[in-house]
């Protein structure tokens, strides 16, 4: 780990002129991990732990969440169990109760791919070196992804928490030297295409200051199933997060996205779409979800994920609609 | 941590005590039983590294320098001088003598530093001393009342809640803040919730059966 | 003795400081003037350094001492095990700059901080000339070669019925067979504390604190390694974090950092990283098994042949003998053949990993067995019971003390097996396939020489010592256990001593071998002091006994009678002016070796759920009734027995290491990726012990329980999933991927 110069932000501006070679540092879960293994080393860092970017309220729009947020206390809020429940369980599915606590919302969705080349840093990687290459493509790729995968890379995102708030067409509002900006998440996200290094709209000295969740029809009725080798503590292999606007047994409306296969957040509008007006079951779910994985690209290890994501889109579905 | 591969062949000369003899307290040894010392002429750089980070630490802009931190651990003020980098883990472990919490990775992953910062359990070895000033830090070093076991310990000795031990200071404070969260309401929630505790000798069944065991005690007690 | 030995159940006898935080692991020990040392590994698989570019290093802060192949460390060639040597490489490292493998370690940087010595440790650039490496098992067959002998016995060893041609020919005209291939990957032991060392010499006397499963090895090793004598070298280790076999062994980073405290007269800690831990500490080896059983149509075997390829590292040959440790003696057949071949890869060297050898041949053949068992429609225990040894298969003599169908049974029992339907995909939960398997659990009892000392003392205590480990395993508790009960006193006036080399000489915590190894010198040990006792009494002026024969004197309950006078031992020592009377007794294996086969024994039964769609694998429930004799310490063999469990259950569902073909690198080189049970992943289990004395083994008749509880669940649980899904996978570990529709 790179020495570094430690600052504490006295406010946002104070913050935002940091310059550069500087990261922020909030629960600091992901970034001490990454500097400790020189995958990140910057100059400086400054703590937003002072600034006021939290608080979660509901209004007549929708849910807004401070960035500063922990994840504990945004699963636990009955507000989002009851009202946003996908959120509160794919924060529940998360990590540990430990890093729940220390991690801030923010900070999750900024979080790092863990693909093991990206994470050595003495490996090729074109994300972390442009150019070097990417091993992962002909390699060890079991946990890599199928959606949006470049011949630069094919780095799994791996937040599950910006798995639910895509598929709940959540907003950013961001804020740095230039002013204010709102950012749908999905856009957010950039796919690697022949720059894997360039993960976020962001700019230099921005930093997330809320989330915002606008309330729909189907926001109420919503689940996130995450699917592992181990019942806990793991990432995802592939996860859903599915929401579903129901008039007895027809489905008026749905949002779809699912994780742990793409190189970003994946929303799925197509399967959606497919869902529409008709009536919840199975052998509807299974016939929508066959549409998810058209453009899936197979890397030498991972084709299961193609049949798996679309049987836990299925799953999700029916767990969520109530469905046998 | 790695050695990173050069493709060039630049470095040919690589016999340090040649080429960096004038470096500052660099001591090279070649093969050799009775162990004769060779320390590396110091020049005019000689500063030994001690003093080198004195220098250091009367530069605050310099990023090695040292911070004068205090820590609060146990109830107690503890006055320190880390680098920036020194996590948490390591302030109590190297700097404060307390050896009871334990690094299993140092990179999250496994639980075994966890203490309690302001009643809430955290990992230690993500967490930057630094970052740690002004709040409570409760180690277990600080659970018993003398010879008196919190309720967790106590549990965890009659449970038998561990093998080899070395998860075990991890596994009760991260018990303490479970139970304290209220996450104790039935075995599979404790399972889940205490999740981010590996227990490589597997004494699972026997943690689930203290914690619960502490928690009704502990409920107990408190009404 | 004069009644048969009994065990207790009481709390952990080093339970109290492991609570506090105030047990002691060999990273904790904090010496004045102590510097930090750091591993530098090896970013190649194989070839050879041209040179390092320390510069930027050594202006790092901190830094003492950088030390590699052109400014090394003089190290030895390691003592082999014929001369008590217990090295885990064969190769001294940063002797010459070859690169063997991918992580070998290539230098020791040496700072005043941990911080400093990582962050410098980084800065270092290594130039190499590569050359191609053979780093899987698949790519390194055509290199296959049998080694000289596996366990004293041949590669290929056999017994045939007379008139028999072949094994081969054997099977052939058998009525029902069955021809599989299993195979398993490298696993890591990833014991939570990770290896640590801390060296501080006097003078040419080396004290140094190192997380080993045996000190007396390590000691010996380390000399031998350093180029000093035995004697002058004591290692201390009174608690280990874990070791499961990694611990077994010297590794390089031990003599390199003593190495490093002599040469810098300071001390010197080293903690590796749990990185470098995948490269330097050993790991078990990968497994391809072939296994052919032969039967008759009502499923009594007439021919076994198990034969494996596994792994080893191109320098250093280590033998994972997964047929000759099962096959060779499990079950009764006219006809087995068990065969070994060793695949050299350009990998570390593995080293022994809870039951080694057992733990992935026992996958093999049970899983066999259960195959053959739904081939002839034949239950899965009946097929055991109806091929049960009486008699130790070659050797030809009884088994000492099996009870193996009472394990079957009582745990058929208690499991509730007469309810399964046998028909596999029948059991539905929801959306959830049920499942439930059984297997054996098999591991051989093992002893060896050792001493042990009794020392009573004039404050009312008994400590009770010994160059023993305990990793967790209970070690101190046993040892308390039966010194107490050895002089039929209380638990809690018993203090045990173990971990550190200057204590009388026991093997190491390995193969199970503790109890049975110290557990009877302890008695012997307590019967001498218990005499030396009555002699003192009856000989010293002082003592109010003075005068009596010593046959008029008994000690019973911790007092010496007789004469019609009773004295508390402490007491007698109080009016003595004495601090103590000691023994030291030793116990080794007799000729019962080779009377008997002796070994452990258990059936292991769980139930599986697999998700209909989504085909996530959990175990819903475990129970396993044991045969493993006397058990000394009811409270910690059981937490031992669902441990070993926990550990089958990471080797069947989770486990395994990623090595990138093309080059050797780790993929999953952390806690993260290499993924180990959670609490989540472990339901209730329930463990039963039939509590057997097995006399001929030793005076205490215990048998070890490290191991065993590992060695039929892979088998258990992969039975249970082809009983859930129909499916049946031969390849650990067992994926979701496997069972996709």
């Amino acid at each position: 780990m790179r020495a570094f110069q430690f600052k504490t932000a006295a406010s946002p501006r104070d913050a935002a002129n940091s310059g550069t070679d500087t990261a922020f540092i909030a629960g600091g879960t992901n970034l001490i991990d990454l500097m400790k293994l020189d995958v990140v080393a910057p100059a400086r860092l400054v703590d937003l732990g002072p600034l006021s970017f939290r608080g979660i309220t509901v209004d007549g729009d929708g849910l807004h969440i401070g960035a500063l947020e922990k994840m504990a206390e945004v699963a636990e809020d009955p507000r989002v169990v009851k009202e946003y429940p996908v959120i509160s369980q794919a924060l529940l599915k998360s990590a540990s109760a430990q890093i729940r606590n220390m991690a801030t919302m923010g900070g999750n969705l900024m979080q790092r791919t863990r693909c093991g080349y990206f994470r050595d840093a003495v490996s090729p990687c074109n994300k972390r070196v442009p150019g070097s290459g990417c091993p992962a493509l002909e390699g060890e790729n079991r946990m890599h992804a199928i959606f949006g995968v470049s011949d630069s890379c094919c780095a799994t995102h791996p937040s599950d928490l910006a798995v639910a708030l895509v598929a709940l067409e959540s907003v950013l509002k961001l804020q740095g030297p230039q002013g204010v900006r709102e950012v749908k998440l999905e856009d957010f996200y950039l796919l690697p295409e022949n720059t894997p290094d360039r993960e976020h709209d962001i700019r230099q000295g921005e930093m997330i200051t809320e989330i915002f969740v606008p309330h729909n029809a189907w926001t109420g009725r919503s689940g996130y199933l995450k699917i592992r080798d181990r019942e806990s503590y793991e990432f995802a292999l592939t996860s859903a997060a599915v929401a579903l606007d129901l008039d007895g047994s027809t489905i008026r409306d749905a949002r779809i996205a699912v994780g742990g296969v793409g190189t970003k957040p994946w929303s799925l509008p197509v399967v959606a779409e497919a869902l529409k007006g008709k009536t919840a079951n199975r052998d509807v779910f299974a016939v929508a979800a066959e549409h998810a994985t058209e453009g899936a690209r197979m890397l030498s290890q991972n084709g299961f994920k193609v049949s798996l994501v679309k049987k836990t889109i299925v799953r999700a579905l029916s767990e969520v609609g109530g469905v046998a | 941590m790695h050695s990173r591969d050069e493709d060039s062949a630049s470095q040919s000369n690589s016999f340090p005590e040649e080429t960096h003899s004038s470096r500052r307290h660099f001591l090279s040894q070649l093969a050799a039983l009775s162990a004769s010392l060779t320390i590396a002429a110091p020049g005019a750089r000689a500063a030994s590294s001690k003093e080198r980070s004195n220098a250091e630490a009367s530069d605050p802009e310099r990023p090695e320098s040292l911070i004068d931190i205090v820590l609060k651990v146990n109830g107690q003020e503890k006055r320190l001088k880390v680098d920036s980098r020194v996590t948490l883990l390591d302030a109590v472990r190297d700097r404060l003598n307390m050896s009871g919490t334990k690094k299993g990775c140092d990179h999250g992953a496994c639980g075994a530093c966890t203490v309690l910062v302001d009643g809430k359990r955290v990992l230690s070895c993500l967490t930057l001393a630094v970052m740690a000033q002004g709040k409570e830090v409760t180690t277990i070093e600080g659970l018993a009342h003398g010879d008196e076991l919190h309720p967790v310990q106590a549990a965890f000795v009659t449970c038998d809640g561990f093998q080899c031990g070395y998860c075990t200071p991890g596994q009760i404070m991260s018990a303490v803040g479970c139970i304290g969260e209220g996450h104790t309401r039935s075995d599979s929630e404790i399972r889940e919730f205490m999740s981010g505790n590996l227990c490589r000798c597997g004494a699972y069944p026997n943690i689930v059966q203290a914690i619960k065991q502490a928690a009704t005690q502990m409920k107990g007690a408190v009404s | 003795m004069n009644t048969a030995f009994q065990g207790l159940n009481r709390d952990r006898f080093d339970a109290k400081l492991k609570v506090t935080g105030r047990a002691k692991y060999t990273g904790d020990h904090d010496l004045a003037n102590m510097a930090f040392g750091y591993l530098i590994q090896s970013s190649i698989s194989r070839g050879q350094i041209r040179s390092f570019d320390l510069s930027a290093a050594q202006e790092s802060s901190g830094v003492i001492a950088i030390f590699t192949p052109f400014n090394s460390l003089k190290l030895y060639h390691p003592l082999g095990r014929e001369e008590g040597g217990a090295s885990g490489e064969v190769i001294p490292l940063l002797q010459d700059t070859q690169v063997h493998y991918f992580g070998q370690t290539i230098g020791l940087i040496v700072a005043d901080s941990f911080e400093q010595a990582r962050d410098a440790a980084a800065l270092i650039k290594v130039n190499y000339e590569p050359k191609a490496a053979v780093v899987t098992l698949e790519s390194g067959m055509a290199k296959a070669y049998q080694p000289q002998s596996v366990d004293q016995q041949p590669p290929t060893w056999s017994i045939l019925e007379s008139g028999a041609s072949s094994i081969d020919d054997i099977l052939r005209q058998a009525e029902a067979s069955i021809a599989q291939e299993y195979t398993n990957p490298i696993e890591h032991h990833n014991p939570m504390e990770p290896h640590a060392t801390v060296a501080v010499w006097q003078e040419d006397r080396l004290t140094i604190y190192d997380a080993t499963q045996g000190v007396r090895g390590q000691q010996r090793t380390l000399a031998a390694v350093l180029g000093i004598d035995d004697d002058q070298v004591r290692v201390i280790c009174p608690f280990v974090g874990g070791a499961f076999g990694c611990k077994g062994s010297m590794w390089m980073h031990s003599p390199l950092t003593a190495a490093a405290a002599r040469v810098l007269n300071r001390p010197v800690k080293t903690i590796l990283t749990r990185e470098q831990m995948y490269t330097t500490t050993g790991h078990r080896p990968a497994l391809l098994q072939k296994i052919e059983l032969g039967a008759t149509r009502d499923g009594v075997l007439r021919a076994v042949k198990h034969e494996v390829f596994s792994s080893t590292a191109a320098t250093k040959e280590f033998i994972e003998a997964a047929a000759h440790r099962t096959s060779r003696y499990l079950y009764k057949s006219p006809n087995i053949l068990v065969s070994h071949h060793l695949v050299p890869l350009d990998i570390a060297p593995g080293t022994f990993m809870r039951a080694p050898g057992e733990a992935p041949g026992m996958y093999a053949l049970e899983s066999a067995m259960d195959e053959l068992a739904v081939k002839l429609g034949i239950d899965p225990i009946e097929l055991r019971i109806k091929n049960h040894a009486e008699i130790y298969p070659g050797k030809n003599v009884p088994f000492s003390s099996k009870h193996l169908l009472e394990c079957y049974q009582r745990g058929a029992e208690k499991f509730g097996w007469a309810k399964r339907i046998p028909e596999p995909g029948m059991t539905k939960d929801g959306d959830w396939l049920i499942g439930q398997g059984m297997a054996t659990a098999l591991y051989p009892a093992h002893r060896a020489g050792a001493s042990a000392k009794v020392r009573l003392q004039a404050d009312g205590y008994v400590t009770v010592s010994s160059a023993t480990e305990d990793l967790g395993t209970g070690m101190y508790t046993v040892l308390a256990i039966v010194g107490a009960q050895s002089l039929d006193l209380p638990y809690e006036r018993v203090r045990a001593v173990l971990g550190d080399s200057a204590l009388p000489p026991a093997p190491g915590a390995g193969g199970s071998q503790s109890t049975a190894s110290v557990g009877p010198a302890v008695v012997v040990a307590a019967d001498l002091a218990k005499k030396k006792l009555i002699e003192v009494a009856a000989k010293d002026q002082k003592s109010p006994f003075q005068g009596a024969k010593p046959e008029e004197l008994s000690y019973i309950s911790g007092e010496i009678r007789g004469n019609g006078k009773s004295l508390s031992f402490n007491q007698l020592l109080g009016v003595l002016g004495r601090s103590a009377i000691e023994a030291t007794g030793s116990s080794a294996p007799g000729d019962e070796e080779h009377k008997y086969g002796f070994s452990s024994f258990g059936a292991q039964f769980c139930e599986v759920k697999v998700h209909a769609l989504t085909s996530e694998i959990r175990v819903n429930r475990f129970s396993s009734v044991m045969d493993v004799g006397t058990v000394v310490s009811e409270k910690t063999a059981r937490n031992q027995i669902m441990g070993g469990i926990v550990f089958g259950i990471g080797m069947a569902l989770l486990e395994g290491t990623q090595y990138d073909a093309r080059t050797g690198w780790i993929a999953n080189r952390n806690i993260a990726e290499y993924l180990v049970a959670t609490n989540a992943d472990v339901p209730a289990i329930d463990v039963e012990f039939l509590n057997r004395p097995d006399l001929q083994f030793n005076s205490i008749g215990a048998r070890g329980i490290g191991e065993i509880g590992i060695t039929g669940t892979p088998a258990a649980i992969a039975n249970a999933v082809y009983h859930a899904t129909g499916r049946r996978v031969r390849q650990l570990p067992i994926r979701p991927e496997h069972l996709l529709a």
